[in-house]
């Protein structure tokens, strides 16, 4: 390699990025456009590194084809943490593929994990887990372990497996021990303290306690009738009643679970599911039809009884009703939850993690925004969106260092 | 042209605290790599290193029997090699984008990576005195028996070439097996070639085809 690019990447390795600046601020050469890129997203200015490497793939030629593939995850990597999940899944895949053939290993699996990262990001489990799947089994770098670690911990979180992503935590913890990068060693540790954060309320006979995960998992074995919050639907073990798709069914079951063992007057179901301030025939008549249908749904875990003053639920097979509410329940909690990572958001990644309409995203951001729960920099398609009070940029960068190695 | 693979006779390294070698020469007695921020001399024998000076060292390095010659960022150090220190610099021809270096008959001959050049320079004064044109990115360059060689490397493949001084025309190739880089080279005078492994941080003897 030559004299002045080994002299950068000797000085981007040293975490000094000012200094490989220095030595190649002036040459637009493929690999100083590349070095320059790593150098200007490790000093936080994503856009500009990402154009740079962009220019460094177009500029490596035909026969070099692995140091424009290891550009081109570099900028994936770059999109991802800048949470532009738009970016093209399958130059990615084409990236890696390439690197494979030309056994890069290390940085073949670095691509491999950010596409399950991304998958992750946007709730494909199945997908993101059959990923890794495919890495398995390689030996690879500490810092490339932690990466899978840490992608393997997110999926077992994500599906309440709580052993699971303990385990892969410690094997997180114990290679960034070797892999010695701070940024890492932080990531690893945030992690973890998911697991030892209240993660939801249970709410039964009018109380309240918070639950970490591993309880919420437990739930999963209960005995008891369980109204989640989480995804909308009904539970007792195996037999599931999904209700996502009926948010005023799903209302009045948490209305009524909530107040079990005791009955519900017509008055607070109304209110409560209708969102009505006054009572008139048409409102009761409405809620008669859809107690009717909750009933049906509800077939096989629950009845739902009239009493005096309005209906009761009454549980089968069980005498427990568990509410499993989010630890802090207000409007936009999903949108809240997903910028809490401390990331910034374009407001169209937002949407399709949630998968709802940008147009509705927008809407809660605004709304968000008024009340100061999150700040927005940046104009027009490059506006990002995140909750203060995160001082710049988390490192969730792990750039392949390799990329500029002959 | 004649084309054939690479004899790997031996392999050195990887030492410890080397992550890549950029540059290798011979001393005769020595063989020695820059790793960076060092120059290591290694006994051929045993394969161990006997000493180390502190100096830049980023590309490419040669002996002309008294000083090493070492390429760092954009200049070309002159060292003292009894007392390691720094006599003097001059500019490298590349600009910083050398790579390969090598002394012979009063010159120095600098290999400019991605321009696929080598260049012959004055070493007093580091004028370019001639510039050789190559078909592939020069690495490694060194002189023997009145031949030039050098190392190329280029997505990911490698050979050691012996070219027309004058034309710059592929005389001769060794094809280094797939995946192995060739940063640095230099002959010991007799059948032995020594390549830097690059990112590999190891050194590889290979061996010099015979004239018949």
């Amino acid at each position: 390699m030559e004299s002045l690019i080994t002299a950068a990447a000797r000085a981007l390795e040293a975490g000094d990025p000012l200094g490989a600046l220095n030595r190649v601020a002036l040459r637009n050469d493929a690999p100083s456009l590349a070095l320059r890129g790593i150098a200007m997203a490790q000093l936080g200015d994503l856009a500009k590194a990402k154009s740079l490497l962009r220019s460094a793939a177009r500029a490596f030629g035909p026969r070099e084809a692995v140091a424009r593939a290891r550009c081109v995850v570099a900028e994936a990597e770059i999109a991802l943490v800048s949470r532009d999940l738009s970016w093209p899944a399958k130059t990615l895949a084409a990236a890696r593929a390439t690197l494979e053939k030309h056994g890069d290993v290390v940085n073949a699996a670095h691509a491999g994990h950010i596409e399950a990262r991304r998958l992750l990001l946007l709730g494909s489990l199945d997908q993101a887990g059959r990923t890794l799947a495919e890495l398995a089994s390689l030996p690879l770098p500490p810092a490339s372990q932690v990466m899978r670690e840490l992608v393997v911990a997110g999926i077992a979180i994500r599906q309440l497996r709580t052993k699971d992503a303990r385990a892969a935590l410690a094997r997180a913890a114990r290679a960034v021990r070797q892999a010695d990068i701070p940024a890492l060693a932080a990531e690893v540790e945030s992690a973890s303290l998911v697991l030892d954060a209240p993660a939801a309320r249970l709410i039964t006979r009018g109380e309240e306690r918070p639950l970490l995960l591993e309880q919420v998992e437990d739930l999963a074995t209960s005995e008891a009738l369980v109204v989640d919050t989480f995804h909308h639907a009904v539970r007792r073990r195996g037999t599931i009643v999904p209700l996502g798709t009926r948010p005023v069914l799903f209302a009045l079951v948490r209305i009524l679970a909530q107040a079990w063992p005791a009955d519900v007057s017509r008055q607070t179901l109304i209110a409560g599911a209708f969102h009505a301030r006054h009572l008139d025939e048409s409102h009761r008549a409405r809620l008669r039809v859809e107690i009717g249908r909750l009933r049906t749904q509800l077939e096989p875990l629950a009845d739902i009884n009239a009493t005096k003053q309005g209906f009761v639920l009454t549980p089968r097979k069980t005498r427990d009703v568990l509410v499993l509410a989010r630890p802090v329940e207000e409007k936009h909690a999903a949108a809240l939850a997903l910028l809490s990572d401390g990331e910034p958001w374009s407001s169209s990644a937002l949407a399709l993690a949630l998968g709802t309409s940008a147009r509705t995203v927008q809407r809660a951001l605004d709304e968000l925004a008024r009340s100061g729960k999150v700040q927005s920099f940046g104009h027009g398609r490059a506006r990002r969106w995140m909750t203060p009070p995160v001082p710049g940029f988390p490192t969730g960068l792990l750039l392949p260092m390799p990329l500029l190695k002959a | 042209m004649k084309r054939s693979a690479a004899e790997i006779i031996r392999e050195y390294g990887p030492f410890a605290g080397v992550d890549a070698v950029h540059g290798v020469t011979y001393d005769g007695s020595h063989v020695w790599f820059a790793s960076g921020d060092k120059l290591n001399a290694v006994d051929p024998d045993s394969g161990k290193v006997a000493r180390s000076i502190d100096v830049a060292a980023h590309a490419g390095t040669a002996f002309d029997g008294r000083h090493l010659f070492q390429i760092a960022e954009d200049r070309i150090q002159k060292i003292d090699a009894a007392s390691g220190k720094v006599l003097s610099t001059i500019p490298a021809p590349g600009g910083g984008g050398d790579s390969g270096l090598a002394w012979a008959e009063g010159s120095l001959w600098v290999g400019q990576y991605r321009e696929r050049k080598i260049h012959q320079v004055d070493p007093e004064s580091g004028k370019v005195l001639r510039t050789i044109e190559s078909k592939r990115f020069v690495t490694g360059v060194t002189w023997v028996d009145g031949e030039l060689w050098h190392g190329t490397w280029e997505n990911e493949e490698s050979d050691v070439r012996r070219i027309d001084p004058e034309t710059g025309k592929v005389l001769e190739q060794l094809d280094l097996p797939a995946g192995t880089g060739v940063s640095g080279l230099e002959s010991d005078g007799g059948d032995r070639f020594f390549c830097g492994g690059g990112a590999n941080g190891n050194v590889r003897a290979i061996r010099r085809p015979r004239r018949s």
